[in-house]
Parts: C-alpha cells; structure tokens; sequence
C-alpha cells in the first residue's frame, strides 16, 4: 500500500460512514407500512408497529415465500432459494431497509404509513 | 508462445470459478447485507490484468460470469446479470485507474470492489425496480473497503511470486 492508496482508503472511509449516519439520523419515526411485491407488483400491505404477531404467505416464483410480522418489524422466514439470502438477512424495520429475494422476485420496502398526513402536519 | 498462454488463461479461468463457488459457501458473506462479498475471484482477474492484459483479464471475468451462471445461479436469471454487471463496471474501472492513477495493486483492487458494489445497486434498482436499495450503497462502500484492500494484498503477492514464472 503506498500513500495514495491509504488516501484512497481514508476518503472512501470518511464517505462511507459520513452517508450511513446521514441515513440514520434521518430516519423515519412515522407509522409505517410494509409493503410486498411480486414481479413489481404489490400483493401485500402490512401495517408495522402494532401489536400483533403475524404470519403470512406469499406465492414467490420458486413457490411459497412465509413472511413474519412482530410488532414493529418484517422478515422473510421461509423460501425456496439456492443461497436462501433473503431468509438469512433476518429482521428489518426502517424505511431504509430492504428484502429482495432475487430468485423469488419478491421485494418487501417498509414506507412511512402515511405520506399525505406527514404533508398536512 | 500463444497455445502456452491460453492455457494458462484457461487455467486462470477455472481457478476463478473455484473461487467463486468456494466463496458463496463462507457463511459471514451471506445475507446480512444484500450484495456484500469478499470477491476472491477479483484476485485472479487483478492478477491477470498486471500480468497479461486488459483484454485477457475482461474475457476471462466475463466467461467466470457465464459459468459460474450456468453452474449455480442459472444463466440469464436476474443474479446473472447482477454480476455480468460488477464484472464489467468493476473490470473497466480497475483498468482505468491502473493506466491513469499512481495507485498501487491495492488501491486498483479497492476501485474495482466499489465499481462492482455500485454495479450491483444500479442494477437492482434498474431490474428489480427497488430505489431504496441506494439506501444499501454507503454500507456496500464501507465494507468493500477491507474487502477490497485483502484482495489487493493476495494479488500484489501472486503478481510477484509469478514475475519471473511468466517471463519463460
């Protein structure tokens, strides 16, 4: 490593961690919503953040997807898949997080619930 | 002189596919964040890219994409082309900065994971239609960092342990 690479390396670290605390910070504290997508088409709208346990079962393109809903938060528990990813990413909650199960073309994207009323407040 | 080269590129190329695969069974590197992995394979592509040629190196990442597609992933399917996508970006990008930039093997290793990391967000957003997966890139960035500067490292040491090997 030579003194440009360690510029290099620095600059890309500064960024990196300057753009994930910018995304953090203006994270949305709102209602949310999960959305589930199949071939860019929404199949399931989900409210997050109340208290309830949910299951439920989407049709993927490699067969059933079972999504799990606890509270405030989403995840992919069963899919059939050659790498399995979309399971293994486990739990998310923010509106800046997001499942993609690539082989199922299942997309799930948390959405603040209710974008019109966040204008008007 | 010609036969003795493609067969080491072939060689190159199987080996590349090896590095691939073994690399999708290292659990860490699965799942976590979408799109994050160590790219083992970049070092034989880094590694022919100083030792033979811009054109050698793009030819073999390229075919890498096309049998590691039709061994595990199914070629033509949406992970195909997320990584046709890093192969290209990230091989054109390395090129680039080794013939403009006064980076060493480590830095050029470092600008090809980043390209290919940028590869990959561009095309979910294009494929899948998902623009919250930009949301993903500062931590794609983060990581491709160590990713990229480990690479460097093994390639820096391949170049050098085959210097003289190839002047034969």
């Amino acid at each position: 490593m030579n003194k440009n690479d360690l510029k290099l390396v620095l600059g890309l670290l500064v960024f990196s961690v300057f753009m994930i605390w910018l995304i953090v910070i203006t994270k949305n504290t709102d209602q949310k919503t999960a959305k589930v997508y199949f071939e860019n088409d929404l199949v399931l709208t989900i409210p997050l953040s109340q208290e309830s346990k949910s299951t439920h079962k989407v049709n993927g393109f490699n067969g059933e997807v079972v999504i799990e809903v606890d509270n405030d938060k989403i995840r992919v528990v069963q899919e059939k898949s050659p790498l399995h990813l979309c399971s293994k990413q486990g739990w998310i909650k923010e509106t800046y997080e997001t499942i993609v199960c690539l082989p199922n073309k299942v997309v799930i994207e948390i959405e603040a619930a209710d974008d019109v009323d966040a204008v008007i407040k | 002189m010609e036969l003795k080269q493609n067969i080491r590129l072939s060689m190159l190329l199987a080996l590349s596919v090896v590095l691939s695969i073994i690399e999708s069974m290292i659990p860490f590197f699965n799942g976590y964040i979408p799109g994050l992995k160590l790219g083992l394979a970049n070092t034989i592509i880094l590694f022919i890219l100083y030792s033979y040629s811009f054109k050698d190196a793009m030819y073999v990442s390229v075919l890498r994409v096309f049998l590691v597609g039709i061994l595990r992933t199914g070629i033509f399917s949406q992970t195909f082309f997320f990584s046709l996508s890093g192969a290209l970006l990230s091989g054109t990008a390395m090129y680039l900065t080794k013939r403009f930039t006064k980076l060493s093997i480590v830095g050029v290793s470092v600008v090809g994971s980043i390209f290919h990391s940028v590869g990959q967000v561009l095309v979910a957003i294009i494929i899948i239609n998902t623009t919250n997966m930009i949301y993903y890139l500062p931590w794609l960035l983060l990581f491709s960092i160590p990713t990229g500067i480990i690479v460097g490292l093994i390639s820096k040491e391949i170049v050098i342990y085959f210097e003289k090997e190839l002047q034969n």
